[in-house]
């Protein structure tokens, strides 16, 4: 059903491999975590309340610094949870990613953003509850941990795990998290801010993959 | 074979912006307006690549630019996935990634307008789940996710569907047989919302509605629009064949463009007869929807888990 594996690096049992599909999730991620590297951010226009006026915020260097220093660690552990071929190691790279995104809003020094960085947070922390059950279900009821493993004929991973997985996986992209909520208007740093959303929506497109798979 | 692509691209984006026109046309004769003649759009793009253009000076130049480029490559990709038959799986991860350029292409300006069309387009991801219940459904019908093999597969059974009928005997009649359009039928309107979804002027286009202006691609002119707008002529002729090909199946390509523009025509009458939804109400339909169509996948599973399928 699924295509053959274009690049594969074994270790021992743990085959780190792209497919036709996760080389598109790979081109993409490597796309924008290039773009962190070269973009400056934009400057946001806003309205002088009570007039016809208005501004545009400029975006101080030290915190164009560190968002764009966790926006390109946050593209790495994209990259990463996209092409291991363990699913131990993919549920460490969706905690990691959990933890960057929030990097990525609570570096903005504004109390009610901060407030919502607080929040994701929790979220977050509650995530890898599910997440980190799921590989261990998984871990224990098939006695491997490798995509590559599960994926032969007679092993299958229960649903049970699957569905943790992929829970664990939507608390960890906190993209629709982050939306639901008004502190987006007032987050500048569009090139950072949006890696948030891309390795959200990869690390749920390549969960969507392993839950096919295994 | 990259001639023969390069051709189809050449063709498809043509293609894509005269059924622009068209949609653009039946709306306005449903209003009893004469509206646009159907190249407009052809005349629209070519108008806008000689354009002045730049880029504003409050955006991130560069992701300004590139977004742009990535919404084309996206969609040139889409389009060779299903020219070749490809994986299912990579259209709809193509198709997901475009809601990353959506909100790219909003965001980079800086423009509060294009800022909330953005959000919006992240707001309505909901329409992105019933895609996924819609892929997993087919996948669980045909046990293959090769575009190819699918409407390959939906062919022979427009041949089942023959030959039950002609027997006249209903209890002797195939079903679970027949074509993913009978029998995938919530999989199929998933889709054909999704495609509702992405028109312009639709009741679920709050993204570009006009309270924003144009909505993400407000601040996008000139070159750039030019570049989008064949980047969603492109998204359109992929949708559009796509449908035709996983649930009506591989029928000959002139036959294709006719079953594309009726499907256009549908979706044109929906636009010209509903008035735009609120984002609140675009979301409820589309999370109304998604649980619809995971319950009947649900229901599809269990009967295949139980060997009647």
């Amino acid at each position: 059903m699924f295509e053959q594996r274009l690049i594969q690096l074994p270790f021992g049992d743990i085959v780190h491999s792209l497919s036709g599909y996760t080389v598109v999730l790979f081109a993409f991620a490597v796309m924008f975590v290039v773009l962190a590297i070269i973009s400056l951010p934009e400057k946001p226009v806003d309205i002088v309340f009570g007039t016809d006026g208005y501004y545009t915020k400029e975006i101080p260097v030290d915190l164009m610094k560190f968002q764009r220093f966790m926006a390109i660690a946050c593209g790495i552990a994209t990259i990463g949870a996209i092409t291991t071929g363990d699913v131990f190691n993919f549920t460490l790279f969706a905690a990691f990613i959990g933890i960057l995104n929030v990097g990525i809003v609570a570096a903005v020094k504004n109390k009610p953003v901060l407030d919502a960085a607080f929040s994701y947070g929790l979220v977050i922390m509650m995530a890898t509850v599910p997440l980190f059950a799921g590989a261990a279900i998984i871990g224990a009821t098939c006695g491997t941990l490798s995509i590559g493993e599960l994926m032969k004929a007679g092993i299958h991973a229960p649903i049970v795990a699957k569905l943790f997985l992929l829970v664990g996986v939507l608390g960890e992209g906190m993209a629709p998290f982050y939306i639901g909520k008004a502190e987006i208007t007032r987050s500048p740093g569009a090139p950072y801010i949006l890696m948030i959303h891309v390795s959200s929506l990869l690390l749920f497109l390549r969960a969507v993959e392993i839950f096919l798979m295994v | 074979m990259m001639i023969e692509f390069l051709v189809l691209l050449i063709a498809a984006i043509f293609a894509g912006l005269l059924l622009h026109g068209l949609h653009r046309k039946i709306i306005a004769r449903v209003q009893c307006r004469p509206g646009p003649p159907i190249w407009q759009e052809v005349l629209h793009t070519l108008k806008f690549s000689f354009k002045q253009t730049w880029i504003p000076k409050t955006a991130s130049q560069v992701l300004y630019v590139a977004i742009v480029l990535i919404a084309i490559g996206i969609w040139v990709a889409a389009l060779w996935v299903v020219a070749t038959g490809a994986t299912l799986l990579i259209l709809f991860a193509l198709y997901m990634l475009h809601k990353i350029v959506e909100h790219g292409t909003g965001l980079s300006s800086g423009s509060p307008y294009t800022k909330f069309g953005a959000i919006r387009s992240v707001m309505s991801a909901a329409a992105e789940l019933p895609l996924l219940a819609t892929v997993a459904i087919v996948c669980l019908f045909t046990e293959t996710l090769s575009i190819g093999e699918i409407a390959a597969g939906n062919i022979a059974a427009w041949d089942t569907v023959a030959k039950d009928i002609a027997t006249g005997n209903i209890v002797s009649w195939h079903i679970l047989q027949w074509p993913l359009l009978i029998i995938a039928f919530p999989a199929a309107v998933s889709l054909y919302l999704l495609i509702l979804s992405k028109a312009h002027y639709g009741p679920f286009s709050v993204i570009e509605a006009k309270e924003l202006v144009s909505g993400y691609w407000t601040e996008h002119f000139g070159g750039w629009r030019a570049l989008l707008n064949i980047a969603t002529s492109l998204k359109t002729v992929v949708l559009l064949s796509a449908f035709v090909l996983v649930f009506i199946g591989a029928v000959p390509w002139w036959l294709v463009i006719i079953l594309m523009i009726i499907l256009l025509i549908s979706v044109s009458f929906v636009c010209a007869a509903t008035p735009m939804l609120n984002p609140y109400q675009v979301v409820t339909v589309q999370t109304v929807w998604t649980i619809v169509v995971v319950i009947y996948g649900a229901v599809v599973w269990l009967l295949k888990l139980g060997g009647l399928l």
